[in-house]
């Protein structure tokens, strides 16, 4: 037995010392360690043989898999430096070639979002850009919600490492919600405002089908002289119809949000079962979707407008979500890890 | 918290099916959670603390459904006893200290009425001295502890925080370290008791036990929060200290408890309450001209003031629709005048609000043109045939080490949920290399994808900075797909008039990505503002990938900051 192996070590590093391309060399791989290669039929012969002799030849074979296994790599890799080095003799060919015909696509959260962008712009809403990288005093401190205060448990943050920034620890985060927005527009005094942002937001969250550490969110915030909750309400059906049919409306519920007062938790008459009660709206008729209230007075006193003057209204919900009951996607994961099979149906 | 259905029908007289209290809460006060035949769990969220107790949830289902409430406050009697031995080190840590002693109590099995209420709440029962304070936790919110008065050194019960070095064996047997931001009980020898989280086991109560000290307390609740978060243990109690307690409740909680141990024999001896034991009362202004304004409808004066009465607020007319009102002491959650509005809005019910238009009045402000020209590029790489991907902010590690990046370039998260989520990505292009080597390994043989994204970058001046990138990858079964991407970003005219797209080296930090010929950059006015390329066979074998790939990365500011007319 232990001749045999001998042989096959002394054979294969020659074949391996010889190869100059990854496909031989892939080729030995498959022939020694491939189903019925001869590492797989040389070990199934050994219940056969007697206690003795196994105690050495054990170990050998096993010494000699992993040098051969060790062989193929380095040689796989010396190939491959070979192959970069044969770059340097290639060279820059744009002449030729025309574009392949093929169907594109956009990303299904594109798609929703141009709907949802186009039917608050027809009210007047124009888009506000606001940073990934947040400092805490827009993110939390100038929505209500001060350092150390037990309501920051709301949101399980990520937080920048500034060890190698200007900045002091703890002042920079991944926003966790498009509501750094308002406040970054309120401080600018261009009121009055209608202002609308589809975005990334993060959380300290572990990934399932369920949740993401990364999602999206659609946020409107309006200030003006005469916002009203009636204003909310209208808003909140006008949107609901517009995404998920004439028949969904919606329904007022108290909530809190320390950046809004009065809070308002938003649920939609459940569309898939006509309100009858189903597994999505958990036999209720309705279900959650959307957070909103009327801006809470120390939000303007942070952005440095007049609290006596301003009212206004915010609204947010996960759009993410939506497209999954929509869809009937089942899982969040298929949004952000590129899978063509997934992106490719919308 | 869960609220035992069964003692809520002792504590106020409401006619409604669970189902339907559990629907009248949601509504009209707050989400419920769970229901069963036995029990609803309210979403509590920490405005609300006085509904961690049944007695402020019965309050509340008092108010909203008319009914009568079965209990009634409890005071304090005037006990003419000696003083327990009670100090507070600093008003700052805690501003109520009560210790009560009881004698000639025995340890048994509480009584079938008490532990059905505890399993009701899904509250272990122990033994009846310790049940009791879990049963008056429950009931009014206030937690207690209950010492082996024989066991606290010269049954001394003093508020301080912990000295460095100070440690203390908790009632779960784990030993935790203290700092000098933890407060603590402490008698003469040391603490028995990390204050609002959890009770020392050297000082709980034993079968031997006879004479407790019976401790009520109030305590600073960014310090408690503090040491919750940095020893990682919070409980039942520390939720409610955190959620702020009011002295009046602490009054009434004490009272019941030393009643509920007289009915188990026991005799009070001594008892001393240190501190300032009134709660600050508050008067808020309401107008009707600004609850009809807020909440764009029509609410009479009498149903204002009729509504703040059943929640137990004190209204005092101020002339014509306008008032001066005090909130019951158990809300602590009402300061402004748009709290007392949102309490309007509840009782009349959020569900009848009407929707009404918005006015014309436009907006001032415009909109930054970087939307729009997201979205053309985005329509025009779509109709040139590219698929549009959205991948993580982050490099995930297989792209990080692919790449082997410098990390000291990047921005890195501190508290990343693992190491896919450390490092944001600093260029696109990585991410969609990865997403083709993820497809090609499914099957896929020809890939042309983009993404229009965020990248993230440390500034010369030391701040994070961050721009919107178009990225593009080819794999297209071809040994140089570059030639084809070259011709889909003249398509999509990524460097017209301004912008130089040549043929150059890459850069040296740069050169061990990417094909050392086939390199092309963006140029305008001498600045590299992106690039062309195909992704060096190394990076690409790491991350499993045996075709070749071309890549595009361009900065989007670039398209902003000048005249250049975009596709």
């Amino acid at each position: 037995m232990e001749e045999k192996i001998s042989r096959i070590q002394k054979n294969y590093l020659e074949k391996i010392q010889k190869a100059s391309t990854l496909k031989e060399l892939d080729d030995i791989f498959i022939e020694l360690f491939g189903k019925n290669g001869q590492v797989d039929t040389l070990s199934k012969q050994f219940n056969q043989l007697p206690k003795d002799e196994l105690k050495s030849v054990g170990p050998l074979f096993n010494q000699i898999k992993q040098e051969l296994e060790e062989r193929i790599r380095v040689k796989r890799e010396g190939v491959r430096e070979e192959i970069y080095k044969s770059l340097e003799s290639e060279t820059l060919d744009i002449k030729g070639a025309g574009i392949k015909k093929r169907l594109g696509h956009l990303h299904l959260a594109t798609q929703f979002k141009k709907e949802i962008i186009d039917l608050f712009g027809k009210l007047g809403f124009q888009q506000f850009d606001a940073p990934h990288i947040e400092l805490d005093k827009y993110n939390f401190e100038d929505l209500n919600i001060p350092k150390d205060h037990p309501s920051r448990d709301m949101w399980d943050t990520l937080y920048i490492d500034t060890s190698n920034l200007k900045v002091e620890p703890g002042q920079l985060l991944l926003r966790t919600h498009t509501s750094n927005f308002w406040p970054r527009l309120m401080e600018k005094g261009q009121t009055p405002i209608r202002a609308m942002s589809f975005d990334r937001c993060f959380r300290y969250e572990a990934v399932d089908v369920r949740h993401s550490h990364t999602f999206n969110q659609f946020e409107i915030a309006v200030v003006g002289q005469d916002i009203t909750m009636a204003n909310l309400k209208y808003l909140s059906d006008y949107l609901l119809k517009a995404i998920l049919g004439k028949e969904a409306k919606s329904r007022f519920r108290p909530k809190y949000y320390p950046f809004v007062e009065p809070g308002v938790g938003i649920d939609s008459l459940c569309v898939f079962c006509h309100g009858k009660g189903c597994k999505i709206c958990s036999g209720t008729g309705w279900f959650e979707i959307a957070g909103a209230g009327m801006i809470h007075p120390n939000v303007y006193k942070a952005t440095h407008l007049d609290p006596k003057k301003y009212t206004g209204l915010a609204w947010g919900f996960g759009p993410d979500r939506i497209l999954m009951l929509k869809h009937g996607i089942e899982d969040i994961r298929y949004f952000l890890e590129g899978d063509l099979k997934f992106l490719q149906q919308y | 918290m869960k609220v035992s259905l069964s003692w809520l029908k002792e504590l106020v007289d409401y006619r409604l099916t669970p189902q339907q209290l559990a629907d009248k809460l949601s509504l009209n006060s707050i989400g419920v959670k769970e229901l069963t035949n036995d029990y609803l769990e309210l979403d509590l969220t920490y405005n609300r603390g006085d509904l961690l107790s049944i007695r402020g949830v019965a309050r509340e289902i008092a108010a909203i459904t008319g009914s009568r409430l079965l209990f009634s406050a409890l005071n304090l009697p005037d006990y003419q006893l000696g003083e327990t031995a009670v100090e507070i080190k600093d008003k700052k840590l805690s501003p109520i200290q009560c210790v009560a002693k009881i004698e000639e109590l025995k340890v048994e099995p509480s009584s079938p009425d008490w532990i059905r209420k505890l399993a009701d709440c899904a509250v272990r029962p122990v033994n009846n001295l310790v049940d009791v304070t879990n049963l008056i936790m429950l009931e009014f919110g206030q937690p207690l502890h209950a010492f082996a008065a024989d066991t606290v050194g010269d049954e001394t019960i003093i508020v301080r925080t912990a000295t460095k070095g100070e440690g203390i064996v908790t009632l779960d047997n784990k030993l935790r370290k203290l700092s000098s931001q933890d407060i603590v009980l402490a008698d003469t020898q040391g603490p028995v008791d990390v204050a609002g989280i959890m009770g020392g086991k050297d000082t709980e109560v034993k079968e031997s036990t006879k004479t407790i000290l019976l401790s009520a307390s109030m305590f600073n609740p960014l310090m408690i929060r503090n040491t919750s978060t940095r020893l990682g243990l919070s409980s039942e109690a520390s939720k409610r200290f955190l959620h702020g307690l009011t002295k009046t409740n602490l009054l009434q909680a004490f009272a019941a408890a030393i009643k509920m141990y007289e009915s188990l024999g026991g005799k009070l001896t001594a008892i001393n309450l240190v501190g300032d034991l009134k709660d600050k009362s508050r008067a808020v202004k309401l107008t009707k001209k600004n609850v009809v304004e807020l909440l764009g409808l029509d609410i009479s004066s009498d149903f204002i003031v009729s509504s703040l009465k059943k929640l137990q607020f004190k209204v005092e007319g101020r002339g014509a629709d306008e008032w001066q009102v005090s909130p019951p002491y158990f809300r602590l959650d009402i300061a402004l005048e748009e709290d007392l509005i949102e309490e309007v809005a509840r009782m009349y019910g959020y569900e009848k609000i009407p929707a009404k238009k918005l006015s014309g009045v436009k907006p001032l402000h415009k909109e930054d043109p970087v939307f729009k020209l997201i979205y053309d590029l985005k329509i025009a790489c779509k109709k040139i045939g590219l698929t549009e991907v959205q991948t993580y902010s982050f490099y995930s590690t297989d792209v990080l080490n692919a790449l082997g990046t410098d990390k000291e370039e990047l921005v890195k998260v501190a508290n990343p949920i693992s190491a896919e989520t450390e490092y944001l990505r600093q260029s696109i292009w990585p991410n969609l290399v990865e997403v083709v080597g993820r497809n090609l390994r499914k099957g896929y043989k020809d890939i042309a994808i983009f993404e229009i994204g965020k990248a993230f970058n440390v500034g010369q001046d030391g701040n994070p900075l961050e721009d919107y990138r178009l990225a593009i990858a080819l794999s297209n079964e071809t040994d140089n797909p570059l030639e084809e991407l070259h011709k889909i970003a003249q398509h999509l005219n990524l460097h017209p008039k301004g912008v130089n797209l040549k043929q150059t080296k890459p850069p040296a930090a740069a050169a061990h990505l990417f094909h050392p010929k086939r390199f092309m950059a963006f140029e305008k006015d001498g600045k590299q503002i992106g690039g062309l390329a195909e992704v060096h066979l190394r990076v690409l074998n790491k991350l499993g990938i045996e075709k070749r790939v071309a890549v595009l990365e361009i900065e989007l500011d670039y398209f902003l900051s000048s005249n250049i007319i975009t596709p």
